[in-house]
């Protein structure tokens, strides 16, 4: 994509109220380069005989009998001129901010919206701080850049055209030697502002490096107390304190340099101004008039011609920021081309041959697999960390997207199946779930907001966190997440099973989110589940052999295959990895006493 | 927690007794502050000169058309250009350094009394809290007191010197122009204060919208298999749509304020312009004249617009002032007494050649503690431990695990009774000596940026690589530590963050080993390594335990079983006491917190176990 169609497709749609405010800057540097021409009326026009350089339509404005009345008129004229100008920079200025914080606000909400729809293997692929220094940061770059530096780079550019203007039809040579410091000016500012990019950065490095140390000593002050490192604590800190104070007043003293030296540039020009006018106007070929409003007009334009050299040095950073939306904007969205059908489902899950690998990874994380569960029933998987358990129920929801094989629910191939309505029926409940920053009342009801309180306390009762909620201060109305309490990972998992309970769905997987429950509670959930959800078919992915062994199908991964299966009884009759672990959890006893006795 | 949070900005009365404060900071470098107000003087006379400068040329050189003097004239502004060069670049340098050095000052200030504050203050106070006042509060107040008392200088004087050129000049144009002067003020602190409040709003409700990005991404597989993609970008829409809204509103003002004191001071111009050019007509003043006070009118509005932000400003550094002045002023809860100082030294001049050697015999006498909230932990708590012995502490959460262990390092004091070691109240002794015998492996290993090497080196700062590199190998340590590239030398990371948590864990073991305490606490990991890096651990632990009194919040069945002694505790009482073997026999609590809670973990391990 190129770079131009990069920068504009943000701001589709708003096209007018940019162009808009635009063309009112053009305007109103117009206007203001009139500005010191009305000083040049009175003083050329009313009092001396070089004559007017306002425009007609002033002049006609201003004509009358009496030098007292010309001057009233002047001053009237001006301040009605002023008034007009004003308003139109207000104008301006609202319709500039109008444009920019809709760009912003669409290019949020694009963003925002695109990231939650891109896949899951995307998400966990990327890092998250990265995604978010992209999304406000780089933002942010492109908002100030179309509302504030492109505004200005046309302000200053418009601005230098029409000063220039107004100079040339005062006086030619004048103009010339009034405008010859300028680019050098620019120039000095553009290498200037490239060259202490990378000493900015360096004192950013500094004082990230100040923060981190500060951070960890903060966070491990337990540690610094408890080796007695305190004083090695305050010279570290201090070291790096006083880096970053000397790299700072390093970039202070550059940028006293430039600015000191670049005054002295600027008044070379007014010197070159002022004495070459004042020739002129003792030769008879300027005004006096026009000799104050040249240097008028140098005025305006000189001083911020070093700012424009700054911007210019940033016009780099809006490209790269540019550059990485895009990076994110082009990641296909999951919901593309997705199938319509939404069949209410009854939660018959049939696999048949299914293999998965990740594209960039040829290692199949799951092989072959082939299971079935009915309606109501309830299968077990377990396996070691990384067997391929998460994996088959990424696919079961399509999550990720099975490359051979086929996953049917009642009959139909999942992937005619609309994601969203499948996700919507099968009821997954993670082992790291995620809260909202909202009340535990409403991360309960997070799927279903008209249910009533009575309806979540059921389901809070169910998952057994009723209890835990009440002590809380504030009960349901406490606040969690990433503003508000900390919760134990017990506590998580248990509210994230609450939130699934809140209503009947055919499917309900657990994806080891009991793991943090200790056994009892456990149990007493599972028999919960068992006496009220009759008809749903559960799948229960454990760690924990007193909680598979009850299922009616347990099935054993491993490396991504399954390789045993059957109830509890014929899996024990197998010399299996299921019985050594059944093993184990028999003799536990035994063995830790015998442990005792051998240290 | 309400203390902790920003306070929304009111209108702050202003508080002489901070700024007498921090201006003490500025101490040393008084001189630069010094030479940088010289030069802002030097610089605002200089812009009260320049318009006379293009005076003499127009009254005096033009009038006369005497060319003659075009000399003296280029000569004026070669000295000119040169005292503006210099004395800008004295003004950005000295500025520049207050700057600099003032947040130096405030932040050593700060981060010193950081190290002596008790433990208990770091319990209650969030990290977010003290980052805070070291980084942008202290950047706030050097900055307005560095820059901002400058230009406000400068301001002033600007004012000042047009003022009275005016009236030496002309007193009847000089009252003319000053007529504005009550408006433009009451403009500016009118939308000031409204427009910094606007952006206050805009960066609250920025930080809203990232925190919403940080869910939003954080969260995305639960909302994934939630669906609740709609409903979160309902709820993200209406924080962009209000931070849209804020943001024009704070352009709409901004956009009121700059052409209101336009148009003001053109009202003023044209006023010049009229009684100016009668006066002209009238032959009472020249065209230079004029010309001086229609540029001096020009040049008065830009201090004023200064000042007015300076002013808001001032508000802002005032609250970031009171802030960490009460970091500052925070007194540590646990002080050695003069006495113990005399002998022992302090934190940061201790007196080694004092301090006895520690053998490890701890005495709780009839300990009471309580916190600050007025929670009894413990109640007349007695416990005797002989040294080089190691004792197990289990038990729910809030039994009182923890608080035993920060009695013992002296993170806390007993509310009550005393705590002897080797016979002798540890009060009676400094800080700085208990904490120089002790050595603490966390739940969750805390390391520090840096190489392996240096935080190995971390437990005893004077140890040689030798010892670092036996330490390692040791707790086994090496094994890992080989197989990367730079070796020692490899960097961890912001707190570690390159390593897992198992590496992690065993080099805070290696910390501890080199460290040799005499008093070793023992804060046991929950989360579950693989089966090496376990295997490590335990001998890691068995080893380090041995020749020290070890105290061990434990979590591991296998550290259990080798602690001499077993505490269980409950509501900040022991309920039973002993051996595995014999708390087993009796099946009372410890062995149904046993089946409960071990039982499982070990299920998990032998699930990783390689069959």
């Amino acid at each position: 994509m190129n770079t131009l169609k990069r920068f504009t497709k943000w701001m589709r749609g708003l096209w007018m109220l940019y162009l808009a405010g635009l063309l009112l800057v053009f305007l109103l540097q117009y206007f203001r380069t009139l500005i010191p021409l009305f000083l040049q009326h009175i003083i050329d026009d009313i009092f001396g005989s070089t004559g007017s350089n306002l425009p007609r339509l002033f002049q006609n404005l201003l004509v009358a009998d009496t030098v007292q009345q010309r001057l009233l008129l002047v001053a009237v004229v001006s301040v009605a001129f002023t008034f007009i100008r004003v308003v139109f920079i207000f104008v301006q200025r609202v319709l500039i901010a109008h444009f920019t914080e809709r760009v912003a606000y669409n290019m949020r909400n694009t963003l925002y919206n695109h990231l939650q729809n891109l896949s899951f293997s995307y998400h966990s692929k990327a890092e998250t701080g990265d995604l978010i220094q992209r999304v406000t940061t780089d933002v942010e770059t492109y908002r100030v850049f179309v509302g504030e530096q492109i505004v200005e780079v046309a302000r200053m550019s418009f601005l230098l055209i029409f000063a220039g203007l107004q100079m040339f039809q005062m006086n030619l040579r004048m103009t010339g030697i009034s405008l010859i410091i300028t680019p050098i000016v620019l120039t000095v500012a553009i290498v200037y502002f490239q060259y202490v990019k990378k000493i900015f950065t360096q004192v950013e490095e500094a004082e990230s490096t100040m923060t981190t140390t500060l951070q960890e000593s903060v966070t491990g002050i337990r540690v610094v107390r408890a080796f007695g490192n305190e004083r090695f604590e305050l010279a570290k800190f201090d070291k790096d304190s006083a880096r970053f104070r000397d790299l700072n007043w390093r970039l202070i003293r550059l940028m006293a340099l430039f600015w000191g030296g670049t005054d002295v540039l600027i008044f070379i020009q007014y010197a070159l101004t002022a004495s070459f006018g004042i020739y002129y106007v003792v030769m008879g070929q300027l005004g006096v008039g026009q000799f104050i409003a040249f240097l008028t007009l140098l005025g305006m334009i000189v001083w911020p011609i070093r700012q424009l050299g700054r911007i210019i040095g940033d016009f780099g950073k809006t490209v790269v920021a540019l550059k990485r939306l895009d990076e994110i904007m082009d990641q296909p969205s999951e919901h593309e081309g997705d199938a319509t059908a939404e069949p209410e489902l009854k939660g018959h899950i049939r696999f048949d041959n299914v293999s998965f690998h990740f594209d960039d990874d040829p290692a199949h994380l799951l092989k072959n697999i082939s299971f079935e569960v009915l309606p109501g029933q309830t299968v077990a998987i377990i396996g070691r960390t990384g067997s391929g358990k998460s994996t088959l129920i990424s696919l079961l929801i399509r999550l990720l997207e099975n490359q051979e094989g086929l996953i049917t629910i009642d009959g139909i191939s999942i992937q005619d199946i609309n994601k969203k309505a499948l996700r919507r029926q099968i009821g997954l409940i993670l082992q790291e779930p995620f809260l909202y920053s909202k009340s535990v009342l409403d991360n309960i009801r997070i799927m279903h907001h008209q249910s009533d309180t009575d309806k979540v306390h059921h389901a809070a009762r169910m998952a057994h966190v009723h209890h835990d909620i009440l002590k809380f201060e504030a009960g349901y109305d406490t606040l969690v997440g990433e503003r508000g309490v900390t919760l134990s990972g017990g506590q998580k998992q248990r509210l994230a099973i609450a939130r699934m309970l809140l209503e009947d769905k055919p499917v309900l997987v657990f994806d080891d989110s009991l793991s943090a429950v200790d056994t009892e509670t456990d149990r007493q959930i599972r028999d919960a589940l068992h006496d009220t959800w009759k008809n749903t078919t559960v799948i229960l992915i454990t760690h924990r052999i007193t909680t598979a062994m009850e299922a009616d199908v347990i099935m054993v991964i491993e490396e991504g295959q399954i390789v045993e299966q059957g109830s509890h009884e014929t899996l024990l009759e197998k010399e299996g990895l299921y019985k050594t672990l059944w093993n184990i959890q028999s003799q536990i006893m035994d063995e830790t006493v015998e442990e005792e006795v051998t240290t | 927690m309400s203390y902790f949070e920003e306070e929304d900005f009111k209108d702050v009365k202003f508080d002489v007794s901070v700024w007498r404060r921090i201006v003490t900071y500025m101490k040393p470098i008084r001189k630069d502050v010094f030479i940088a107000l010289i030069a802002v003087i030097i610089i605002a006379l200089a812009d009260v000169t320049y318009p006379l400068l293009n005076r003499y040329g127009i009254d005096t050189i033009i009038a006369t058309r005497d060319l003659s003097l075009l000399p003296w004239f280029v000569g004026g502004y070669a000295v000119y250009m040169t005292v503006i060069g210099v004395t800008v670049y004295i003004f950005i340098t000295f500025a520049g350094k207050v700057e600099s050095y003032l947040a130096y000052f405030i932040r050593e200030k700060a981060y010193r009394n950081l190290q002596h504050l008790s433990y208990s203050y770091f319990d209650h106070t969030p990290v977010g809290w003290i980052m805070a006042r070291m980084t942008s509060d202290a950047r706030n107040l050097s900055d307005i007191l560095s820059w901002g008392l400058i230009d406000m200088a400068w301001g002033f004087l600007m004012m000042i010197g047009i003022t009275v050129a005016m009236f030496i000049i002309n007193f009847q144009l000089a009252l003319i122009a000053l007529t504005a002067l009550p408006v433009l003020v009451f403009l500016s602190l009118y939308f000031r204060i409204r427009i910094l409040k606007a952006y206050r709003l805009i960066r609250k409700q920025n930080s809203k919208i990232t925190g919403a990005y940080n869910e939003g991404i954080g969260g995305a597989k639960t909302t994934k298999t939630l669906v609740l993609e709609d409903q979160n970008y309902q709820d993200f829409e209406g924080l962009t749509r209000t931070m849209r809204d804020h943001s024009v509103k704070a352009a709409v003002f901004a956009g009121l304020y700059f052409p209101s004191i336009i148009f003001v001071s053109s009202i003023t111009t044209a006023l010049i312009f009229y009684y100016g050019g009668l006066n002209v007509a009238n032959q009472v003043i020249t065209l230079g004249v004029l010309y001086v006070f229609v540029s001096y009118v020009g040049q008065f509005f830009e201090p004023i617009m200064q000042l007015a932000n300076i002013l808001a400003r001032f508000q802002q550094a005032q609250a970031s002032g009171e802030r960490i002045l009460s970091l500052i002023d925070t007194t540590p809860e646990i002080t050695d007494t003069p006495e113990v100082i005399e002998h022992y030294g302090t934190l940061e001049h201790p007196l080694k050649d004092n301090w006895e050697t520690l053998q490890g015999h701890i005495l709780f006498d009839n300990v009471t503690f309580k916190y600050h909230k007025g929670e009894t932990v413990l109640k007349t708590f007695n416990l005797e431990v002989k040294a080089g012995e190691s004792i197990a502490l289990v038990g729910h959460t809030g039994a009182g695990k923890s608080t035993i262990v920060n009695l013992i390092c002296r993170f806390y004091e007993p509310s009550d009774g005393r705590i002897l070691i080797d016979g002798k109240d540890y009060k009676e002794r400094s800080v700085s000596w208990l904490h120089s015998q002790l050595g603490y492996v966390l739940q969750s290993p805390q390391l520090f940026s840096g190489s392996i090497r240096e935080n190995i080196r971390y437990g005893r700062l004077d140890a040689t690589d030798a010892e670092v590199e036996e330490a390692a190998r040791l707790v086994e340590a090496d094994r890992f530590i080989e197989t990367f590239e730079l070796g020692y030398d490899t960097q961890v990371g912001e707190s570690g963050a390159r390593l897992s948590v198992g590496q992690k864990q065993l080099i805070s073991f290696a910390r501890a080993l080199i460290a040799n305490p005499r008093i070793l606490i023992l804060d046991e990991a929950t989360s579950s390594v693989d089966t090496e890096t376990e295997k490590s651990i335990q001998n890691a632990i068995k080893l380090i335990m041995q020749g020290r009194t070890t105290f061990i919040i434990a979590h591991r069945l296998s550290t259990i079983t080798q602690a001499d002694r077993i505490l269980v505790l409950e509501d900040g009482e022991v309920i039973e006491e002993g051996t595995h073997r014999t708390l087993m026999q009796q099946g009372r609590h410890y062995h149904k917190l046993f089946m409960n809670q071990f039982k499982r973990r070990q299920i998990d391990v032998s699930m990783k176990t390689p069959t």
